[in-house]
């Protein structure tokens, strides 16, 4: 996920473990981002927003996208990448989702 | 994937394993057993050798009789369509106490005696396997909060862990996967034994850890997540508010019998076996009937039961979203999810299948705590000045052996005790709970106080007595027919003794093997305690072990 393998050409030696700053991310901004996804979802996903049951599946997908961000979380060379990177796709997550419900005008 | 990646992993691993290893044993080891709740419900409820039940016939004349005198049934009561050993009558229901949805209640049932008149009696089901269900929800954590058990949430919590603990655990091994995949080492150094079958174990039943994991972490925190899914998700959208109810206009004569209910189901799902009948709010305009049952061929919403939902005058179905086979649209994925969890699917076999996958994710947290000890081990050199383990491995290697298997032993007590409480008249239900905790902590407090070296094999041989108490339990009542203690006879209750059985064997087994195999341990270890026999029979091979252990690096 690293922007740029190539040009630096990072040692994986380098990576740090940052336990604190990589667990927060993945269980605050892995939480969030999974709620963005599965709210992405509810609107764009068969049936759109008003699907039967479709609120009951909207809420059991949040646990397996949130832990899958948390459990690779580690795999970011530091906690700071971590937090930038699921943090700026947390917010185009969730900038798409309030587009797609102002668009839809459920505001 | 590169060695320091690995070796955050095998970090994440080692803690987050270590952390939620104890709750997880306690709560597979009752998940296992609560996989038969209601052969266990029915097995702890005495013989009720006054049960009247009725034919289908009668059951106009029951329902009418209720209807006109118990105003707390006619708000809702239930059928029961099979007699079993716990239906103590043809219809049950719960009286609340307060006006609090969800709060205290008692139990009540009906029935009709041989004049054909009404027979209501106060009775409450048996706890016992209720305590099970519970200690697997919460692992024993007590407490609530909110309409959730305290322990639910703990749980909830613990299974954050334990994902990361799953996917951290297969990372690790992914490099030497294949390699190392059907190897049970028996090398000099036991540890190899147990990390290649604690590895063995996991693999296999990978997808069954991920599912049980994630499906918890849904049970503890589907509020909180509705809730955010609600907010930033939907937005305030109106709310559909339930007109309020109002005095039915279908007459009481006009109300279908449950026969005539099911028959409406069979037409659209033959192989659907109808077991409860429930009437809800059929004086009023939100009157409904409930129909849950069992469907081996198909996927279950429940434990053990799918539902269908019926207007109880017309017979026209109004819900079938969790009627088994008949799931629409995003509800099929959904049932599927909670089917998972429960292995409600394809009857008995898969039932026990979930057993002993159970079983075996018990052996998992042992052994991973186990390993966890091991791999701290400080090594005893030759002609050096003795070693001393880290405090810690001592307090985890007691926590270990006396939550793990004392929670073992007092499950098996409580379901023994259960029985002789019950016969000296008191009310078990109350004592459930005290026989389990008493037993529980007592067998900490013990594995502290003898060490665990010594409390493993005496914990291993009180679960081997407390579990054959179920069956000596069970042969008192056949042989002296006037006590008050019971068996049931039908096979599959006959289960529950033989089960025992195998697992006293199993138990004995374990301790002695254990008592064994703690002979040979080098003084180093936490399984070691000096005993002038021990010592004087191993003196020689310590010295051999301890130069062995010198030789080699420190493996993992």
């Amino acid at each position: 996920m690293a922007a740029n393998p190539s040009k630096r050409a990072p040692k994986y030696a380098e990576i740090k473990p940052d336990w604190l700053s990589k667990s927060l991310a993945g269980l605050c901004i892995g939480f969030f981002l999974a709620v963005a996804l599965s709210g992405l979802f509810a609107w764009w996903g068969p049936g759109g927003i008003s699907a039967d049951n479709k609120s009951q599946f909207n809420m059991w997908i949040v646990p397996p996208i949130w832990l899958t961000v948390f459990s690779f979380v580690y795999f970011f060379r530091d906690g700071m990448r971590a937090w930038l990177w699921l943090g700026g796709l947390t917010l185009v997550a969730f900038t798409a989702l309030f587009l797609t419900r102002y668009g839809m005008g459920a505001w | 994937m590169r060695g320091p990646l690995l070796k955050i992993y095998k970090t994440l691993h080692t803690w987050t394993g270590l952390a939620s290893s104890i709750a997880l044993f306690i709560a597979f080891y009752a998940g296992a057993l609560t996989m038969f709740k209601e052969p266990l419900e029915r097995w702890s409820t005495p013989i009720n050798a006054d049960r009247q039940w009725i034919s289908e016939a009668q059951y106009p004349n029951l329902i009418a009789q209720l209807i006109h005198n118990r105003s707390d049934a006619a708000r809702s009561f239930t059928v029961n369509m099979i007699e079993q050993e716990h239906t103590p009558a043809p219809i049950t229901w719960r009286k609340p106490l307060s006006e609090m949805r969800g709060g205290p209640s008692e139990g009540w049932s009906a029935t009709l005696d041989d004049n054909g008149s009404l027979v209501v009696t106060q009775f409450e089901p048996s706890a016992m396997a209720e305590l099970i269900d519970l200690l697997h929800q919460t692992a024993g954590i007590p407490g609530t909060a909110g309409h959730h058990a305290f322990g639910v949430y703990v749980l909830g919590v613990i299974c954050l862990l334990y994902v990361l603990a799953i996917v951290s655990g297969f990372i690790v091994l992914l490099p030497t996967l294949i390699k190392d995949f059907f190897a049970l080492r028996k090398t000099k150094n036991p540890k190899r034994f147990w990390l290649d079958a604690h590895n063995l174990v996991g693999i296999t039943s990978l997808p069954f850890h991920i599912v049980i994991a994630l499906t918890v972490i849904v049970f503890a925190f589907h509020d909180q997540i509705y809730a955010s899914l609600g907010k930033l998700v939907y937005g305030e959208r109106p709310s559909f508010e339930q007109p309020a109810p109002e005095p039915s206009t279908y007459r009481l004569e006009e109300l279908l019998m449950p026969q005539e209910l099911v028959k409406k189901v069979h037409a659209i799902a033959p192989t659907f076996v109808a077991r409860e009948v429930s009437y809800n709010n059929i004086q009023t305009t939100r009157a409904s009937v409930r129909i849950a049952g069992e469907d081996d061929d198909h996927m279950l919403r429940g434990y053990n039961r799918g539902f269908v939902t019926l207007n109880p005058y017309t017979g026209e179905i109004l819900d079938k979203d969790y009627l088994p086979g008949h799931e629409e649209g995003y509800i099929q994925p959904v049932i599927t999810f909670f089917s998972l969890h429960f292995g409600s699917f394809g009857g008995d076999p898969i039932r026990w299948m979930y057993f002993f996958l159970g079983i075996s994710g018990s052996f998992l947290f042992y052994t991973g705590n186990l390993l966890w000890i091991e791999s701290r081990r400080k090594r005893q050199r030759a002609n050096q000045a003795l070693v001393t383990q880290d405090k810690n491995a001592y307090l985890i290697a007691n926590l270990t052996v006396g939550a793990c298997w004392g929670s073992v032993a007092a499950i098996s007590f409580a379901m023994a005790a259960g029985k002789w409480l019950q016969s000296v008249g008191d009310d078990p239900n109350v004592w459930y709970y005290w026989t389990y905790y008493s037993v529980f902590f007592a067998c900490i407090a013990w594995t502290f106080w003898r060490g665990a070296a010594r409390a493993v094999v005496e914990l291993l041989y009180l679960c081997a007595i407390t579990t054959a108490l179920i069956p000596i339990t069970g042969l008192i009542a056949l042989v002296f027919k006037q006590s008050p203690l019971w068996l049931h006879t039908s096979s599959d209750l006959l289960l529950v003794e033989f089960t025992a059985l195998v697992s006293t064997a199993i138990f004995i087994f374990m301790a002695k093997r254990t008592k064994q195999h703690l002979k040979t341990v080098p003084t180093d270890s936490v399984w070691y305690y000096p005993s002038s026999i021990v010592q004087s029979e191993n003196s020689e091979r310590e010295v051999i072990n301890a130069t062995n252990a010198e030789q080699k690096p420190n493996a993992i």
